[in-house]
């Protein structure tokens, strides 16, 4: 408890001051809602949902993008980026696109995925797939490269097969990297949906902030960011968790 | 890259997929010209690379210039460290865009707005890249400088500044890369300029040529914006895998 006092002293005075600045009317309820109003907009939220559909229908619906977008983009992703650690040439074809992807903000050619496939879950999914996909590539064949090279001939000279090789001596010291990769990805998708929600969404929790936005419904818009915050958190924490359980040797090579 | 292009070449002189859908490279490059020359409704190109890049550079040195002292002091005091530490990995999760409704209902849909967000965005990067940079001061090192009878200003200057510094490059360089994909979605909201407008605004109209020359331009213009870093980094940071 000692330890987190001065956590509990900050997080005190920020809610002291909001508090004080909403309850004395320093700032308009429109741009700046109380604690309690807060509150009661979740639990209204919870009670009637947003828009005909319930707060967990908004939540999971988002979540369900995550995942679609997450599973197949890390899935592809870090078998491309095998293949390219292993193969020089297919590094070569590969990796100009990637370099490409990577650093192109993804709402640019969410533009062009909706007038392509249409509005609705599909250009989100490819959307996130695209988004994934790159940073799990990248962190796959680092892993790949950075296997000692030692290790690999003490294996080859022992008499390892090709097979032999990537299970027992290529792969576990991938996997830390590709992990990494997958909590980075799982970041970026997931900030990369709320976007996209905000843009060309009709479901979901980034959408629901953007609509009450527009009705000036300032308590909505916090209960969503709050929420969003939270979700995004608790994500990254259950990949880390798997992480540990996983890959219980990171750092101990 | 060639076989890539000339897919692309290939689907738009077959007319395999409908020209006004994917514009073919000949398209592209005539589009740019045209751009190039006359403009994309009343804003020339070089005006809305440059906004977007204002906008940009902006956030990214206001985060730099807060974010890193900050950091710096988070890792050297633990209290300071513990009190600030909650806010910053609340804030680093969260999505930019999110915040960005809250944002444009305060400071309106202005430049202000976008700035603030692109700060925020890159803020809890720059922190605490900053932060875990001083905390990995080899513990030895200190108490090398310190018995040695370095001042306080020396052992931050010549022990801690060293080591912190690489990984205050790599937390730079990260937040420039999230600032820069975050301006664009922040110009597609409420913008009338700058390359994410020209995306948005080209797509009401169908003018997929225009969409992806400005995602070309996008690309190249964060590939860039990357290797400046990278190049930044090498020149600066010499010593860095050294150890």
């Amino acid at each position: 408890m000692r330890r987190h006092w001065p956590a509990l002293i900050s997080l005190g005075l920020i809610l002291a001051a909001w508090i004080v600045a909403t309850q004395l009317d320093w700032v308009s309820d429109l741009f700046l809602p109380g604690p309690g109003e807060v509150w009661s907009a979740l639990l209204d939220l919870l009670q009637n949902g947003y828009k005909s559909r319930s707060l967990w229908a908004h939540a999971g619906l988002s979540l369900e993008r995550v995942f679609g977008g997450f599973v197949t983009g890390a899935a592809v992703g870090t078998l491309l980026g095998l293949a390219m650690g292993y193969n020089r040439r297919v590094e070569a074809v590969f990796s100009p696109f990637i370099e490409f992807l990577r650093p192109l903000p993804q709402l640019s050619y969410l533009v062009l995925l909706i007038v392509w496939f249409g509005i609705g879950e599909l250009p989100q999914i490819l959307l996130l797939f695209l988004t994934a996909l790159p940073v799990s590539a990248v962190a796959a064949m680092d892993g790949v490269k950075g296997t000692s090279v030692q290790r690999l001939q003490v294996a080859r000279t022992l008499g390892a097969s090709e097979w032999q090789i990537f299970r027992h001596v290529v792969l576990p010291s991938a996997l830390p990297e590709i992990f990494t990769g997958a909590r980075l990805a799982i970041g970026v998708v997931y900030a990369t949906l709320i976007a996209a929600e905000i843009i060309a969404g009709s479901t979901g929790l980034g959408w629901m902030i953007l609509d009450a936005g527009r009705f000036l419904r300032s308590d909505y818009v916090f209960v969503g960011i709050i929420l969003i915050g939270f979700m995004g958190l608790a994500l990254d924490r259950v990949l880390l968790a798997t992480e540990r359980r996983v890959v219980h040797w990171a750092g101990k090579a | 890259m060639a076989a890539g292009f000339a897919g692309w070449g290939l689907i738009a002189a077959f007319r395999l997929a409908p020209a006004d859908l994917l514009p073919g490279p000949v398209v592209v490059a005539a589009t740019f010209l045209d751009v190039l020359r006359n403009g994309y409704r009343d804003t020339t190109l070089g005006q809305d690379v440059l906004a977007t890049l204002y906008r940009c550079g902006v956030g990214f040195l206001l985060a730099c210039a807060v974010g890193i002292p900050l950091g710096l002091l988070m890792g050297y005091r633990a209290r300071l460290r513990s009190a600030l530490d909650p806010i910053v990995q609340f804030m680093r999760p969260l999505p930019p865009l999110s915040y960005l409704v809250l944002l444009i209902l305060w400071l309106g849909t202005g430049n202000g707005s976008k700035i603030a967000l692109l700060f925020l965005s890159a803020f809890p990067i720059v922190v605490s890249s900053a932060t875990a940079g001083v905390r990995s001061v080899r513990e030895q090192r200190l108490q090398v400088a310190r018995s040695l009878g370095a001042s306080d200003w020396q052992v931050f200057r010549f022990v801690i500044l060293p080591s912190a510094l690489p990984m205050i490059f790599t937390g730079a360089r990260i937040a420039l890369a999230v600032a820069f994909s975050t301006v664009v979605a922040a110009e597609l909201m409420a913008a009338t300029d700058g390359l994410g407008w020209m995306v948005f605004s080209a797509s009401h109209f169908l003018r997929n040529d225009v969409i992806i020359m400005a995602v070309i331009l996008l690309g190249l213009l964060g590939l860039s914006l990357n290797r400046l870093m990278l190049a930044a980094d090498s020149a600066l940071i010499h010593w860095r895998g050294v150890e």
